[in-house]
């Protein structure tokens, strides 16, 4: 076992042990806490793919200014564990089966797939790279960057909209 | 890395996300748990990306960028989601004085 | 990109900077009257540079885009519809104390998320129209934000919709990793060489999920009485209409490229969908007493007729583009007379509310009637030919199960449409006077628009065969 491939196993397991956390979480500011965890080990998959564009701006984006954002409402509102509405135990339970169920549809699904033998390239391959990745973007991609500032554009109006008094 | 493993992953992180929208009342909760099922795809998609560069590389030194492009346009749609969505939970919370969705049942037949 | 792609790309570029116009306009602190004029030249503008564009058709801008006739067609009826939709909002919206200036801005923006729906053939493209369009909608939805409904119906809208588009970028991911491109042609390309897996199936399913959640196909319709109801009424009437155009139009494009109609499997489920939405809308909306849910479920009905078009293949997108178009208008005259009947306060939703409007004003109960005339189906109004056409599309299709379930559900619905129109029709009871604070020109403008969509009505239903020629013209163009 190489070194690659314990990184995979630990960043596997720190996303997937805080990403159960975010949900079993009482306190709303312990679960943004959570995913931030879950975030970084994202991020260490995407660096460990050589998507090292990706990793930095999960980080900057996600990490930084999305959990951020939730961070700041979480404690404008003033939420703590006390507050926290609980659904009952039943209606837990509910959707915890229904999740399990999809969970084994799509494992069951993956089984019967075709996909053994294919592999995802780590460390190596250079498409992650920044040079690389905004040549596209800035070619063949660039209507969809344009539509997508223009997307920023009705994001910004409408929080403005619907944030002031 | 054989691309099953990630595709597991990320099935159980969606499942997870699915789980804790299911399960939790609170807004955003509910929220988070719908950017971690983002995050499950971006991931998938990373892994993709880097599979098909593996298959075809020899064909051409960019196969498999557009999963990394869209990876891109998915967190800045998510941001701006993310922007116009909290803003509209302080709205709810001013108005209702709680985040807990079952409170959202005025609307009826 | 060259100077002709550009140019091809150019009523979409019109559509970007009206809401950019607007922003100035704001900015320099002009009236809502000067907006909404300037608003109207826009679009007016956008029809203009369609036409002038015309010619160039059909033109690629790979890999993303296609414009071709198939998108001039519905880019035109969306046009066509927030023309509409944005004379309704001046009243209304000039009548509620709030500031209503931004509100252009998020109806252009979503516009524009819905226009580039009709020209993607890529995932990326579809997605960024498609979040474009969300993104401005959850605003739209809770525009209104001092009644309660309307944050009720925007936390709902967010949240389905943000899940469903996590469940849509998941089917996209594994059709991705089936297939190795984005592209909807490659992607046909791919399967015809390689077959379908599992995988792909299941990404299919994910991504039906999320486009069924948009047109409020059962069983994905739990949003739509809820959103329709708690939405002001022009938005309520742009979700009806501009929003189902663009996803249906990126739909057709999808299926058309991959085959969808040569698998079994997803012919089946399809079929299933459709007629429960038959079913299932006809059903819901018999007991309705508010008007609103009732053109919620009665919409969900007609996406089922409309199902049965798309599931005849090629051969059913004339007749689905027809029946688009009579829908449209229809839904158009009915949330018009919906937005001019609104008050202050709350909007005209009670089917109570319109009894007796016949005696009250004529001209209004006869828009209204030939609406609703046209949503049943009745001869000599759109709604005739459009189900008719399907029909015959369904026939030749020999899917013999959905033209029964379509003519069945058919009469089931004919009976609450009559049930409002004999409302309409019924001895008044004794109604406080409507407070009439606003330029009489305006009243006019709207009044002239809906009384230009009745006979509209009318015409399309007397002599359907000119439009279908012209839209199959279009549709050659590919």
């Amino acid at each position: 076992m190489d070194i690659s491939q314990v990184l995979f196993y630990a960043l596997s397991a720190m996303a997937l042990g805080s990403a159960i956390m975010v949900v079993i979480s009482r306190n709303p500011v312990h679960s943004v806490l959570w995913l931030i965890i879950t975030f970084f080990a994202i991020s260490g998959h995407y660096i460990l793919m050589n998507a090292q564009f990706l990793g930095i701006v999960n980080l900057i984006v996600y990490a930084g200014a999305i959990m951020v954002l939730f961070l700041f409402v979480i404690m404008l509102m003033n939420l703590n564990a006390e507050t926290e509405p609980q659904k009952n135990k039943w209606l837990k339970l509910a959707g915890v089966v229904a999740g399990g169920c999809l969970l084994l549809v799509l494992v069951a699904a993956l089984k019967q797939a075709e996909v053994k033998g294919k592999v995802a390239m780590l460390e190596t391959g250079d498409i992650g790279l920044i040079r690389n990745l905004g040549k596209a973007l800035f070619t063949d991609f660039v209507v969809p960057f344009e539509i997508s500032s223009i997307l920023f554009l009705s994001a910004m109006v409408g929080a403005v909209v619907i944030g002031k008094k | 890395m054989l691309i099953e493993k990630y595709i597991y992953l990320a099935i159980a992180l969606f499942c997870i996300g699915i789980v804790g929208v299911l399960a939790r009342r609170n807004a955003i909760i509910i929220f988070m748990c719908i950017e971690l099922m983002l995050n499950a795809v971006n991931l998938l998609l990373v892994a993709f990306s880097k599979m098909h560069h593996a298959a075809a590389v020899a064909k051409g030194a960019t196969a498999g960028i557009e999963g990394q492009l869209f990876v891109f346009f998915i967190m800045v749609v998510a941001a701006a989601e993310v922007s116009v969505g909290l803003a509209i939970i302080v709205m709810m919370y001013r108005n209702t004085h709680s985040v807990d969705v079952n409170f959202l049942n005025r609307l009826k037949h | 990109m060259t100077n002709l792609q550009l140019l091809a790309l150019l009523p979409f570029m019109v559509l970007a900077t009206a809401a950019v116009v607007v922003i100035l306009l704001i900015a320099f602190k002009q009236s809502h009257t000067v907006i909404q004029v300037t608003g109207f030249f826009m679009m007016c503008a956008v029809v203009l540079a369609m036409w002038f564009v015309r010619d160039t058709l059909p033109r690629e801008v790979p890999p993303l885009l296609v414009v071709d006739g198939l998108a001039a067609l519905f880019t035109g009826l969306i046009i066509f519809s927030v023309l509409v939709v944005g004379l309704l909002s001046y009243i209304y919206f000039e009548e509620r104390e709030e500031n209503p200036k931004e509100y252009y801005i998020l109806l252009f923006l979503a516009t524009l998320g819905a226009a580039v729906l009709t020209i993607s053939r890529h995932f990326i493209s579809f997605f960024i129209g498609l979040e474009l369009l969300s993104v401005s909608l959850y605003a739209l939805i809770a525009y209104l934000r001092n009644r309660n409904n309307a944050i009720e119906a925007g936390v709902k809208y967010l949240m389905l919709a943000a899940l469903t588009s996590a469940f849509l970028l998941f089917g996209m991911a594994l059709i991705y990793m089936e297939t190795g491109s984005m592209e909807f042609t490659a992607i046909g390309n791919a399967i015809t060489k390689s077959g379908t897996s599992v995988l792909f199936l299941m990404g299919i399913g994910l991504i039906v999920v999320a486009i069924g959640f948009k047109l409020a196909l059962v069983p994905f319709h739990l949003w739509a009485a809820d959103v329709y109801q708690g939405a002001p009424a022009p938005v309520t009437a742009f979700i009806a209409t501009v929003s189902k155009i663009g996803v249906f139009a990126v739909f057709v494009r999808f299926a058309q490229a991959i085959h969808l109609h040569e698998n079994a499997l997803a012919v089946t489920v399809l079929t299933v969908i459709a007629i429960a939405c038959m079913i299932a809308g006809n059903v819901l909306a018999l007991m309705q007493q508010n008007i609103k849910r009732l053109l919620a479920y009665s919409s969900i009905a007609h996406f089922g007729y409309l199902l049965v078009a798309f599931l005849s293949g090629d051969a059913g997108v004339g007749a689905g583009v027809f029946y688009l178009l009579a829908y449209s208008i229809t839904l158009l005259s009915a949330f018009g007379i919906i937005t001019l009947l609104s008050t202050r306060r709350k909007d005209a939703d009670e089917l109570s509310g319109y009894r007796g409007l016949f005696w009250r004003n004529p001209l209004m109960a006869a828009i209204f009637t030939v609406a609703l005339l046209s949503l049943a189906g009745i001869p000599l109004t759109a709604g005739f030919p459009a189900k008719f056409f399907i029909l015959t599309v369904g026939v030749q299709q020999h899917m013999w199960l959905l033209a029964v379930v379509l003519v069945l559900t058919s009469v089931i619905g004919l009976y609450y449409y009559l049930r409002i129109i004999s409302t309409l029709f019924a001895s008044p009871p004794l109604s406080p006077a409507k407070e009439k604070s606003l330029h009489p020109l305006f009243y006019a403008a709207t009044y002239t628009s809906l009384v230009v969509l009745m006979f509209l009505l009318a015409w399309l239903g007397i002599f359907p065969g000119f439009i279908i020629d012209n839209v199959q013209e279009f549709l050659v163009i590919r």
